[in-house]
């Protein structure tokens, strides 16, 4: 297994499994700081013998990698981005992989009283009433587009907030730090919540809206674009990534005894 | 703000049930050149991944100085193998400075001096995957280096390398740790890691048996796994 990491610091960091076919993938901070990679990585390896060289970046990002045919394939969580890549001619299609939510973080004493809201888009309505400090990723990445599209939904621009709205331009950990160390609110995926070891006096305050569901995809990058993509390789993956291993490996993947992903690719 | 003393307490990491490093007790002040030491499965990498935030923390804390946004941007990673992007030597060292919004002429000028830096002036141009491998972890050392972190992680930069390529390489490194930058480092080889470090953790069963200044370690190492280990005996 090998991962880049091309957030604000580029990094490199390299597995001990020695596997025969190498490809790239970009995937989301936030599907990585999950930790799912560190059990799918491995098993894919051993079980295809296959090297999945990991870029993680956010949603943006990776939609730029697959474009410039940085990479063979990505793996986001945005919908309408993803769209837009197949209708540029970016990649063939797109594979509906699995999925987990988005959860309103906040102060455990819920200074604007979003536990109340009915709906995602009147809790953010709660917080911009009560400017209380709520930190946003910032980063182009699938949550900061998510969140960006539920203060639209609820009647509101960001770039028009006061400085209680504090764009961070980091990843999920990071972000996540941030709002634990002023004890603000924040959109965070349920995966990187339930990983997130330095949660303070934060906690779940919202959850379970439709409108927060969070679909990851899997899609290979253009051949015809890029003839340098592996096509093989990334047929490969996509029938491991859809196979009854990845669903159970997904399904079986918890922290803290809760289950952080729902496996639901169709065959 | 510094991102050092850094504190690592009773830090875990494991994978399906295995404990693969610790629990480990660390505190590291910024020595200069950390190096990591210890047999193969030992768990250098894992540590390296565990302290830059790349593996999973199952237990214990890690507390930079600093607040964890400014910890992550003060850090970059080298890996043995490098993978570069598939752009040009230019373009690769540019790439990290433009996810930082750094406006493509600063990013262009600031790419030359690197490449100038690690002795890659004259190949700007070429397609990176197409270097030789000591060529491109000569890239792929300033390209972490470009947006000047405090603090680079390197495992097993040039293992896969010669010796010329090694030498290279090890001279970017001083230059590096001259210029103030911390370097936290394995390596299985014995040689290079007297000529580098500064101090030395020696790890054996995913567990820190020894950190000390380097001079101690390599004169009077205290646990007889180390002294077998410098001797070049089989550790297990």
């Amino acid at each position: 297994m090998r991962t880049i990491i091309l957030a604000t610091a580029l990094t490199v960091w390299a597995g001990i499994v020695a596997a025969q076919d190498v490809m790239r993938m970009a995937v989301t901070t936030s599907f990585h700081n999950s930790g799912l990679a560190d059990v799918l990585l491995p098993a894919i390896a051993e079980d295809l013998g296959l090297e999945v060289q990991l870029l993680v970046v956010g949603t943006g990002q990776a939609i730029k990698l697959g474009q410039a045919g940085d990479v063979d394939a990505i793996l986001v969580h945005s919908r309408t981005a993803e769209e837009a890549f197949i209708a540029e001619g970016y990649g063939p299609y797109r594979r509906e992989i699995m999925y987990n939510d988005f959860v309103l973080i906040g102060p455990a004493d819920d200074p604007a009283q979003t536990g109340q809201a009915t709906t995602a888009q009147s809790a953010l309505q709660a917080i911009a009433e009560a400017k209380a400090n709520f930190v946003s990723r910032g980063d182009d990445s699938g949550t900061h587009k998510k969140e960006l599209g539920l203060w639209k939904q609820a009647g509101f621009t960001p770039d028009s907030f006061e400085p209680w709205y504090k764009a961070v331009g980091a990843g999920m950990g990071a972000a996540l730090n941030t709002a634990s160390g002023l004890d603000a609110y924040i959109l965070s995926d349920r995966a990187s919540w339930l990983n997130f070891g330095n949660k303070g006096g934060l906690a779940v305050l919202f959850a379970g809206d439709p409108v927060l569901f969070n679909q990851y995809a899997y899609l290979p990058v253009s051949a015809e674009r890029h003839p340098h993509v592996k096509v093989a390789l990334v047929q490969k993956l996509e029938e491991w990534l859809t196979s009854a291993r990845a669903a159970e490996l997904i399904n079986g993947y918890t922290i803290a005894d809760q289950a952080l992903f729902t496996f639901n690719a169709k065959p | 703000m510094s991102l050092f003393p850094l504190s690592v307490r009773g830090a875990q990491t494991s994978r399906r049930g295995k404990v693969l490093v610790g629990p480990l007790d660390l505190d590291l002040r910024g020595a200069g050149v950390t190096i990591v030491m210890g047999p193969n499965g030992s768990g250098k990498t894992t540590l390296l991944r565990l302290l830059h935030g790349a593996a999973r923390l199952t237990a214990g804390q890690i507390t930079w100085a600093c607040d964890e946004a400014q910890a992550r941007r003060e850090q970059a990673f080298v890996f043995q193998r490098p993978v570069m992007l598939r752009r040009s030597v230019l373009e690769n060292l540019m790439y990290p400075l433009q996810l930082r919004g750094v406006a493509k002429p600063q990013a262009r000028t600031q790419a030359e001096d690197w490449a100038t830096r690690v002795g890659l002036d004259g190949m700007l141009g070429r397609h990176a995957t197409h270097l030789s491998g000591g060529e491109q972890q000569k890239l792929a050392l300033a390209r972490a280096m470009i947006t000047q972190p405090e603090l680079l992680f390197l495992d097993e930069p040039t293992a896969a390398l010669d010796g010329r390529a090694t030498r290279e390489i090890e001279a970017v490194l001083r230059a590096a740790r001259a210029s103030g930058m911390q370097l936290i480092m394995s390596t299985h080889d014995l040689g290079q890691a007297r000529r580098l470090a500064d101090e030395v953790i020696f790890l054996l069963h995913g567990a820190v048996q020894e950190h000390t200044p380097a001079r101690e370690f390599f004169d009077a190492p205290k646990s007889i796994q180390a002294r077998a280990f410098l001797r070049g005996d089989i550790v297990e």
